[in-house]
């Protein structure tokens, strides 16, 4: 009995030590590699700048973070003004009943929604471009942004809304005045989560985008492809700094990302 | 006028709720109705045309060579959401239950891969399991092997990047989960006089149980469709579900064929998934009538 405490006790952390090293040992490796001065990727031979000058000077770079940037920016906006609109108004009508309809996007696997979209467009001979990309974008994100919104909007306490409906404010100065600055956290979380998601996708852009169009994602992919250089860590050091930093504005909203799944 | 006027107000909110509902319906429902369309079209049509409808598409499917891909992904799904299952849980259980210092430090590190590119996370390890990479490096060092093994373009370095990359998405339901659980529920149990083990499998796992469902889903119906890694990693030798699909659209260039094997892989992950649902529910039944 003693001994199966014991195992209980230590078993489990050193597992879970064993799994943060699992999670940041390539991470890391990853990291000090771009900062290496050999061109192979896995040779040390001092440290240096050049491979983050190389990819400042990298017009290709610059396009497909323009390309990125355009398509999260959009994405972002449109998901969370139509989902706000959608939580809002359509509580005060049997619209608010479809919200099921909005999780069949989450429980599909992203390739076929991808593929799915893509004959759509060819079905009606839609050229590919960031317009198509930026509709699979807003798809993927008003799966998550309809969940968080509906969720806070629940929580909300309504009778902050009828005052402000008996006091003569019309549902539209309701909406402005009183519903978004409750919801303010929770829009600011969708909003970030929209925007990762949608500056990290790959299938979609892959599949969506045409050849013309490269998003940041896929110029990593075809790079990876035809030969990793050093480059890549730069910029995949660049996106993790990025990142974490969101991660740290995202934890100071207090809204667990996983909550409206349980 | 005015009735207009009035009709118009009452009708606002639902053409103010209407649009996030047609965006869902045109590019979520209507493209999946295109595909089944597509699907039972004869090879080289796009538009719909009821001369060209045929079975062809679905009856070329009918080999083993197909159900050979069909079965290689989903044991790829299941293994990688197993093996998330099995190393998400002591993390998340430790950071959920046993860690109090430093709780917010730790909580940071295990959500930023989370946030970070699926790409960014696949290529870090490429220099793990290179010829010249760590993993060789250590076990020449150490004398364990003589010569540097053969670790990239394998199915093990598919498995191991997937359960890298879906690990998140495991942690994070698990740890909600297993925090919501009411800490007065472990000193019930030590005041009964359980023993740890007999708390961990008859209360925490019980209790967690949802987070469980909900992470092996999570895991389990995109890792199905990977494309990515598989792509990366696999040296496109072996065939999933996912490089297959999107070399019908793109190498290929027959979308019908395609689209045809995408529903037969919906079909097959549809039955897949009913079929977990069936046994966790189960198996929660069971626990359940073992507590009473």
């Amino acid at each position: 009995m003693i001994r199966s405490k014991n195992t209980l006790r230590y078993f489990l952390p050193v597992l879970a030590v064993a799994a943060y090293l699992f999670l940041y040992i390539p991470i890391i490796i990853l990291i000090i590699f771009s900062f290496n001065k050999s061109d192979l990727p896995l040779v040390w031979e001092g440290f240096s700048w050049q491979w983050y000058i190389a990819l400042w000077n990298s017009p290709d770079m610059w396009h497909a973070l323009k390309n990125s940037l355009i398509v999260a920016l959009c994405s972002v906006a449109l998901s969370i003004v139509l989902g706000l609109f959608f939580v809002f108004y359509g509580s005060r009508n049997f619209l608010g009943k479809l919200l099921v309809m909005f999780y069949a996007s989450l429980a599909m696997p992203e390739i076929v929604l991808a593929v799915g979209l893509l004959s759509l467009f060819s079905f009606f001979s839609v050229p590919l471009s960031l317009t198509t990309l930026i509709a699979g974008h807003t798809l993927i994100g008003l799966g998550y942004v309809v969940p968080i919104l509906h969720s806070r909007f629940q929580e909300l306490d309504k009778r902050y809304m009828e005052a402000s409906l008996d006091l003569g404010a019309t549902e539209t100065q309701t909406l402005g005045l009183v519903i978004i600055p409750l919801m303010l956290q929770s829009l600011l979380a969708a909003a970030l989560l929209v925007f990762v998601l949608s500056f990290d996708d790959f299938l979609i852009s892959f599949f969506c985008s045409g050849g013309s169009t490269q998003t940041l994602p896929i110029y990593i992919f075809v790079m990876i492809r035809s030969g990793a250089t050093p480059m890549i860590n730069a910029l995949s050091t660049i996106l993790l700094v990025v990142s974490s930093l969101l991660v740290l504005i995202f934890s100071s909203l207090k809204i667990k990302k996983m909550d409206f799944l349980q | 006028m005015k009735k207009i006027n009035a009709n118009f107000r009452s009708e606002f909110p639902f053409f103010m709720a209407l649009p996030a509902v047609a965006w869902q319906f045109f590019f979520c429902y209507v493209p999946v109705v295109c595909l089944i369309l597509l699907s039972f079209l004869r090879s080289g049509n796009t538009a719909f045309d009821t001369q060209a409808v045929t079975l062809e598409n679905y009856t070329y499917f009918f080999s083993p060579l197909f159900a050979l891909v069909i079965g290689r992904s989903l044991l790829l799904a299941f293994c990688t959401a197993f093996f998330c299952l099995l190393f998400a849980y002591p993390v998340s259980y430790c950071l959920a239950i046993k860690i109090r210092r430093f709780k917010n430090i730790f909580l940071f590190f295990l959500i930023l891969p989370f946030w970070t590119s699926f790409m960014v996370q696949a290529y870090a390890w490429f220099f793990v399991l290179e010829h010249n990479g760590l993993i060789n490096t250590i076990l020449l060092n150490l004398g364990v092997i003589s010569a540097p093994l053969h670790l990239l373009n394998t199915t093990l370095s598919i498995y191991i990047v997937m359960v890298y990359c879906y690990l998140p998405f495991m942690i994070m339901p698990l740890y909600t989960a297993l925090e919501k659980i009411d800490r007065r529920f472990f000193e019930a149990a030590a005041d009964l006089g359980a023993t740890q083990w007999q708390t961990f499998t008859k209360l925490t796992i019980p209790l967690s149980m949802p987070g469980i469902k909900t992470g092996f889903f999570l895991v389990f119906v995109p890792a199905f469709g990977e494309f990515v890694i598989p792509t990366l990693l696999g040296g496109g030798k072996k065939l999933f579900v996912g490089s297959l699909i999107s070399q019908y659209f793109f190498v290929a260039r027959n979308p019908n064929i395609g689209s045809a094997f995408t529903v037969i892989t919906c079909i097959v992950l549809l039955m897949a998934v009913g079929l977990l649902y069936w046994f966790f529910n189960r198996k929660t039944v069971l626990t359940l009538t073992q507590e009473d």
